[in-house]
């Protein structure tokens, strides 16, 4: 049985920096690295240089930090704080300099990418940003298919997501506010907003949901989600997750909040409403009509998606009577040499579809493809043909299936795939009376949602008449659109986004 | 979490909607689908004690359609037996799309089968109800059991068909019922079986073709039967036709015209004390030329007036004999107390009198309107129809306008 290994000493955030303390803290780290240096080429005046290896670029540490501190023209005699004041006044070729007095400032620092002289006498050190430049490059986005607009898609860097939104948003009053997350892993996060635009009061709330998350380490997207919406138990997604910087900043300028945190290649935005996991920047990007008939197409796919099994197992089992007849007579026909029930066939089918699903995704691309291929033919076809399934099961689950991967959102997609499911239960215990309970009992939880105090269902709950079709219908955009009442943005009139 | 357990237990008790009613099991309504047979049509004679009734039903496209027959003293316990037979499936009555019954039965027992109909869970309202004339119901799907396409699509076909051809139209039970509570009669369409000789079948076979209406009487006092003309009048009337071709005289040409826009408006008149005086009755029907017997330029205005003036006339010849027949037998199976009362419900209530006196002597005016829309001649439009008219003077300056 393994020893419980002892916890490290506790490091006081506030305690003063020392050398000895710091090597401490990185006690067991093998990547910390640390050196005497002496300033201006004086044995007798040193100071101690410390960074993480990786983390900062070995040559830019040597150029920019060393060879100038040991230049006896520039720093002959300069001794402590004297040394500090010059190393701050831009004596060495470092565009980022900081004077930390706490341990704590100084691990951060160093975890970031700078290195650290330290002074000991003083108890002081100068930080520098050095950080290594190894990081994926802007690319376009993987999980989101761009077919009409921006190709750039957020990076595993902040600074460079930051950057990106910059970029597309040139306005003075777009804020970044930094919150660190994570106890131990003190992940960067920050809160991205329009000032005097974005409702304050949802600012405020944002910012409090970010500062009161209570974690090891920030290192996936649950963290955020789960920690900052308002019901975390419920499947349907209430943030709105997106590697497209484009939809990002669309919905910064309709007054949302969005956050970023370092080290995930996705942006969130605040309140996330169910209309919104229907739209895609393409709707921005194609003629209006078009993508306001793709948006309803988007629509009645849900509803395909949620329902189509279940209604087939309700009609299949108990109500024959709503079946056409032609279609009832093809029906029992193609169910004669089938063994299983109608319920243990689509339950069946439903499971298979799921398993390729996943062995799609976890699979690498080219060998998920085949698995695919593969399994839809031994599904389908092969199935159909050994009578094990009749020929309207798979195409009812296929149906279905393919109505659920039209989903723009993936986390949406899977809280209806978990629904069919359950309605597909329901539909086999109690039939139509089931699926219809089931379809009650899924509008009642969405009504009931809300994401930072806007209902989850608006703009068809919660809302004024003339604002429901905003929903459905894209206008021109030469014609000027009412604002989303709900989130009670600055301005609060028109836009022409 | 006081929410959630009240939605629970509102939910658990709206478990009594579900219908579960043999004991505590769930699945009492679960049918598996490979097991039932689907009954499309069912046919009811009168027997001196009793009722036999045929079923005609089908599993599967390629199955073989099977016909299966019972009697017993009632229709519901005939039918209760014939269904509840080991046949190895379970016949189901919801596809049922047409009923046929025999001439004694809708003298007789009309009401039973529409009762049985109306009552029966399974069975829908729908269902379109025929008369079998010159045999009996059972013999003629018996006799339309051995074609191809099966029993149950040619009467299906002719259903769909018939108001197509104006020969008639299949009122459906839910109809026949309303008309028997309402009016105390019902039309019901009538159908019989024809030898067919087949082009490529040496076999001969037997088809079903309309026969006319029959009027029928709530206590079976009464049944009747339509024809020619007078079918055409009902369907004029009731505003059931769908299209009809016509033969015309006109000049000295015979022109067969398809009748197929039709609109039928009552107007009942009440004189200064409040009496109903009369009904007008006003119909519009549009036309078009199928083909022509004879020389005539159909383009002409003369033509056209001579030959809407004989589609009127025929059209209304039509429609007064079926008024006429109404008024004979005293029997309002063209609803017209129905449309009055729709109409002008406090005046006929103030009247006092009951629909069966005022009924048999009640001026109906017929009026038609009958329009010729189009002949396919080139020179056919109306803006040419109209410049042919004009004096040489108006000719000139509609050009210089258009000019």
């Amino acid at each position: 049985m393994l020893k419980k290994e002892p916890a490290p000493p506790e490091v006081a955030e506030n305690a003063p920096v020392t050398v000895a303390a710091l090597e401490a803290v990185f006690a067991g780290c093998y990547d910390f690295e640390s050196r005497d240096l002496h300033i201006g080429g004086d044995t007798s005046n040193k100071a101690r240089l410390c960074f993480i290896d990786g983390l900062v670029s070995g040559s830019d540490v040597a150029e920019q930090v060393i060879r100038p501190l040991t230049d006896p023209e520039r720093f002959a005699g300069v001794r402590g704080a004297q040394a500090i004041a010059r190393l701050l006044g831009g004596s060495v070729y470092v565009y980022t300099a900081k004077c930390r007095e706490t341990l704590g400032d100084l691990a951060s620092d160093l975890l970031n990418g700078f290195c650290a002289l330290i002074f000991d006498a003083e108890r002081r050190a100068v930080t520098f940003e050095v950080k290594s430049p190894q990081r994926r490059g802007v690319d376009a986005p993987k999980e989101e298919k761009v077919v009409k607009g921006a190709k750039d898609a957020f990076v595993e860097t902040m600074k460079i997501n930051t950057t990106l939104v910059r970029r597309k948003l040139r306005n003075p009053h777009l804020k970044i506010k930094e919150f660190p997350l994570g106890e131990r892993a003190r992940t960067s996060a920050t809160l991205v907003y329009i000032d005097g635009f974005t409702n304050a009061e949802l600012v405020a709330e944002a910012s409090r949901r970010l500062e009161k998350i209570e974690v090891e380490g920030a290192l996936t997207s649950a963290v955020i989600e789960e920690n900052i919406v308002d019901r975390h138990r419920s499947p349907f997604p209430q943030v709105i997750s997106t590697e497209r910087t484009d939809k990002f900043c669309m919905n910064l300028l309709e007054g949302r909040v969005g956050m970023l945190v370092d080290g995930l290649p996705l942006g969130f935005l605040v309140p996330g409403t169910f209309s919104q996991f229907m739209k895609v920047p393409e709707d921005h990007s194609g003629h209006f009509i078009v993508a306001s008939a793709l948006t309803l197409l988007r629509y009645l796919s849900v509803a395909l998606t949620l329902l189509a099994p279940a209604f087939y197992v309700a009609v299949a089992m108990y109500h024959q009577e709503m079946i056409p007849t032609r279609l009832l007579q093809s029906m029992i026909e193609a169910h004669a040499s089938v063994p299983f029930p109608t319920a243990v066939e689509v339950v069946l089918m439903l499971l298979a579809f799921e398993l390729l699903q996943e062995a799609g995704i976890r699979l690498p691309s080219p060998i998920g493809e085949t698995v695919s291929i593969i399994g839809a033919l031994i599904v389908g076809q092969s199935a159909v043909e050994a009578s094990v399934v009749s020929p309207v099961v798979v195409v009812v689950v296929a149906l279905a299936g393919i109505a659920g991967y039209t989903m723009p959102n993936i986390d949406m997609g899977s809280a209806l795939r978990l629904c069919r499911f359950l309605l597909v239960l329901a539909a086999i215990f109690l039939g139509m009376f089931g699926v219809a309970m089931g379809c009650a009992l899924i509008v009642y939880h969405l009504s009931s949602l809300e994401s930072f105090g806007v209902p989850y269902m608006s703009p068809f709950a919660g809302s004024e008449g003339r604002h429901q079709s905003r929903a459905l219908l894209r206008k021109s955009m030469t014609v000027k659109r009412d604002r989303e009442p709900e989130l009670k943005t600055g301005d609060g009139g028109e836009a022409k986004l | 979490m006081k929410k959630t357990i009240c939605l629970a237990l509102a939910l658990a008790l709206t478990l009594a909607l579900t219908g579960c009613s043999k004991g505590l099991t769930i699945f009492s309504n679960y049918r598996r689908i490979e097991n039932i047979e689907l009954v499309r049509v069912f046919t009811a004679d009168a027997l001196e004690d009793g009722v036999l009734v045929s079923i005609y039903g089908t599993a599967g496209e390629q199955n073989d359609a099977r016909m299966v027959e019972k009697s017993g003293p009632s229709l519901g316990t005939a039918m209760g037996e014939l269904l509840m037979m080991p046949l190895g499936r379970e016949a189901i009555l919801s596809h049922t799309e047409n009923l046929l019954i025999g001439e004694d039965m809708a003298r007789e027992r009309l009401n039973e089968c529409l009762d049985y109909v109306e009552r029966y869970s399974e069975t829908r309202l729908d269902i379109g109800l025929l008369i079998v004339r010159g045999s009996s119901a059972r013999d003629l799907l018996k006799g339309l059991s051995g074609s191809d396409p099966s029993a149950a699509d040619v009467i299906a076909g002719l259903a769909n068909h018939i108001a197509r051809v104006g020969e008639g139209t299949v009122f459906t039970c839910r109809e026949a019922a309303v008309s028997l509570l309402e009016n105390g009669v019902a039309l019901i369409q009538c159908v019989r079986g024809v030898e067919e000789e087949r082009l490529f079948d040496a076999r001969g076979d037997l088809n079903l073709e309309p026969d006319g209406f029959a009027v029928v009487t709530e206590d079976g006092s009464t049944l009747e039967f339509l024809t020619g003309e007078e079918t055409l009048g009902c369907l004029l009337l009731l505003s059931r036709l769908e299209a009809k071709d016509l033969d015309l005289t006109v000049e000295d040409t015979v022109a067969t015209v398809s009748v197929e826009e039709l609109k039928t408006a009552y107007e009942p008149v009440f004189d200064g004390d409040g009496a109903l005086t009369k009904i007008k009755v006003r119909i519009t029907a549009g036309a078009k030329l199928v083909s022509l017997r004879g020389v005539a330029d159909v383009t002409k205005k003369s033509w056209r007036e001579a030959a809407e003036r004989a589609l009127s006339e025929t059209l209304r010849d039509a429609a007064q004999a079926a008024v006429v027949r109404s008024q004979t037998l005293g029997l309002d199976f063209l609803d017209l107390h129905g449309i009055t009362a729709r109409k002008h419900p406090m005046k006929l209530a103030a009247m006092g009198r009951d629909w069966s006196e005022i009924f048999p002597t009640l001026p109906v005016e017929v009026e038609v309107e009958g329009a010729l829309r189009r002949t396919f001649d080139i020179m056919d439009s109306p803006e040419i129809a109209e410049k042919e008219e004009m004096t040489p003077w108006e000719k000139l300056t509609e050009s210089l306008k258009d000019n």
